[in-house]
């Protein structure tokens, strides 16, 4: 690593962290999360970054050197499939063998009348939540994990040991990725570790939405027990793969908690207090959370508001980023807002006359990142990031 | 191994009055020690790597359902 290039960083890493505490640096840090996008800029197919992640990591590295962008996920395209057939699990639809080499990964829901937690489990989930996860939970979501008590198989052994050698392999090589990137870039890796809201985990990986919609009616005291015993699992969870230095948030990647998932009635009750308890809990020990509000969030801004203030960076998507500003500005510093369809389908000049438009309204006190609204995946066309990432870094200065 | 010993550890554990498994933990130090009969060196030194060990299996299965 050069001087130049550690000086770079530290220079980048100075206007991230400054505006995420809501200051105002030399000028707007451009972070996008570009996902499926560095593989249509590198000329790889989706297959290829989803499947190799070092084809993924090099699709990073070459955006991150060629847009001179301040900071970026590591990896966006965020599944490794490699992993998900070491295991063998049901719920994904994977590039190039159950899909197109060009179509994105697929999450896929469980069958309503079969889910991956039935409805008359909850107590069980609530007792000993990590002795579920690997006694019901896995052996139904992977193919070849079988239950305690039935006959073990060659596939039920190899299953964990593949998985566990190539977890271990993809996070080393994730670690290896993020010094990557400062050595020869210059670049900040944009958050550390992981968190998701406990509603989002019986939604997204237990009783799947149309179940858990069910279950909101029919036992309601379930759910939110369930939410409270996932709760300290999940913040320790966030806690350990955290940003030691306190430095960069951590990822927090919300489904369906906003409308028309949930009622705002239904967000107060059953969706935010566990999600407030481990934010707070967080904030207590000095790391922010990167609030990624997928989605419509604006009816819940009043509840959003109640947290402490700079705990979260709060990222705009469908949301209408000035009443964000208006309702939160004062307390987290914000991101996002340039919706993808522009992204997607418009021409540069929209492009550049939406950016002045979002600058303009929100971000002349500071405490602003520039970013698209959700994760930019292939239908994104270089010419309007070059242009998002080009018109900030004249525009956006302080 | 029978149904009856794959269950084994759970029961002793509740046997315990400890929580089965608190946040970071698969198979707790309390469940392991027992298994361990006298330990003639650093008891300490025993704990810790277990504990150390046994997180990475909770780290797996948490990271599987949130990252994967």
């Amino acid at each position: 690593m050069t001087d130049a290039v550690e000086q770079r960083y530290q220079e980048r890493l100075k206007r991230y962290v400054t505006t995420m505490r809501k200051g105002k640096p030399d000028r707007i840090p451009i972070r996008p999360f570009a996902a499926e996008f560095t593989a249509v800029y590198a000329g790889y197919t989706i297959q290829e970054v989803t499947h190799d992640y070092q084809k993924a990591f090099d699709a990073v590295i070459r955006c991150a050197a060629d847009f001179d962008w301040d900071a970026v996920v590591p990896n966006m395209v965020y599944v490794w499939t490699g992993l998900v057939q070491a295991i063998n699990l049901r719920y994904y639809a994977v590039p190039g063998t159950d899909l197109p080499p060009d179509v994105c990964f697929q999450y896929l829901e469980p069958p309503e009348d079969n889910a991956w937690m039935r409805p008359d489990e909850y107590d069980a989930l609530i007792e000993d939540p990590t002795g579920f996860l690997y006694n019901v939970w896995l052996p139904r979501v992977s193919r070849d994990v079988v239950p305690p008590g039935q006959p073990n198989t060659f596939r039920n052994n190899m299953s964990f040991v593949l998985g566990g050698m190539a977890m271990l392999d993809y996070f080393m090589a994730l670690g290896r990725q993020v010094d990557r990137l400062r050595r020869e870039t210059g670049t900040v890796s944009a958050i550390s570790g992981i968190l998701k809201a406990p509603f989002d985990i019986l939604a997204d990986k237990l009783r799947g939405y149309k179940g858990l919609c069910m279950d909101l009616y029919r036992q309601p005291d379930k759910v939110l027990k369930a939410c409270e015993a996932l709760a300290p699992h999940l913040l320790h969870v966030a806690k350990s793969g955290a940003d030691p230095a306190k430095n960069v948030p951590i990822g927090l990647w919300m489904h369906r908690g906003c409308i028309p998932f949930l009622s705002p009635q239904q967000f107060e009750r059953f969706y935010w207090p566990t999600l407030k308890w481990i934010i707070e809990s967080l904030w207590a020990d000095g790391h922010q959370v990167l609030f990624y509000a997928e989605g419509e969030w604006n009816p819940n801004l009043k509840y959003i508001a109640q947290l402490p203030d700079l705990s979260i960076v709060y990222h705009v998507d469908r949301g209408d980023i000035f009443e964000v500003h208006k309702a939160v500005g004062n307390k987290f510093c914000l991101s996002g807002g340039i919706p993808n369809d522009l992204l997607a389908f418009g021409t540069p000049q929209d492009v550049k006359d939406y950016c002045k438009k979002v600058i303009d309204g929100v971000a002349r006190d500071g405490g602003y990142i520039m970013d698209a609204s959700a994760i930019m995946q292939n239908d994104t066309k270089p010419e309007n990031v070059k242009a998002m990432t080009d018109f900030t870094r004249e525009y956006g200065v302080y | 191994m029978t149904p009856e010993q794959d269950k084994a550890p759970e029961r002793s554990a509740e046997k315990l009055g400890v929580s089965i498994r608190p946040p970071g933990t698969c198979i707790p130090w309390a469940e392991k020690r027992q298994e361990l009969g006298e330990i003639k060196g650093d008891e300490e030194l025993v704990k810790r790597i277990w504990e150390n060990i046994d997180a990475l299996g909770y780290t797996y299965i948490w990271q599987v359902l949130l990252s994967f």
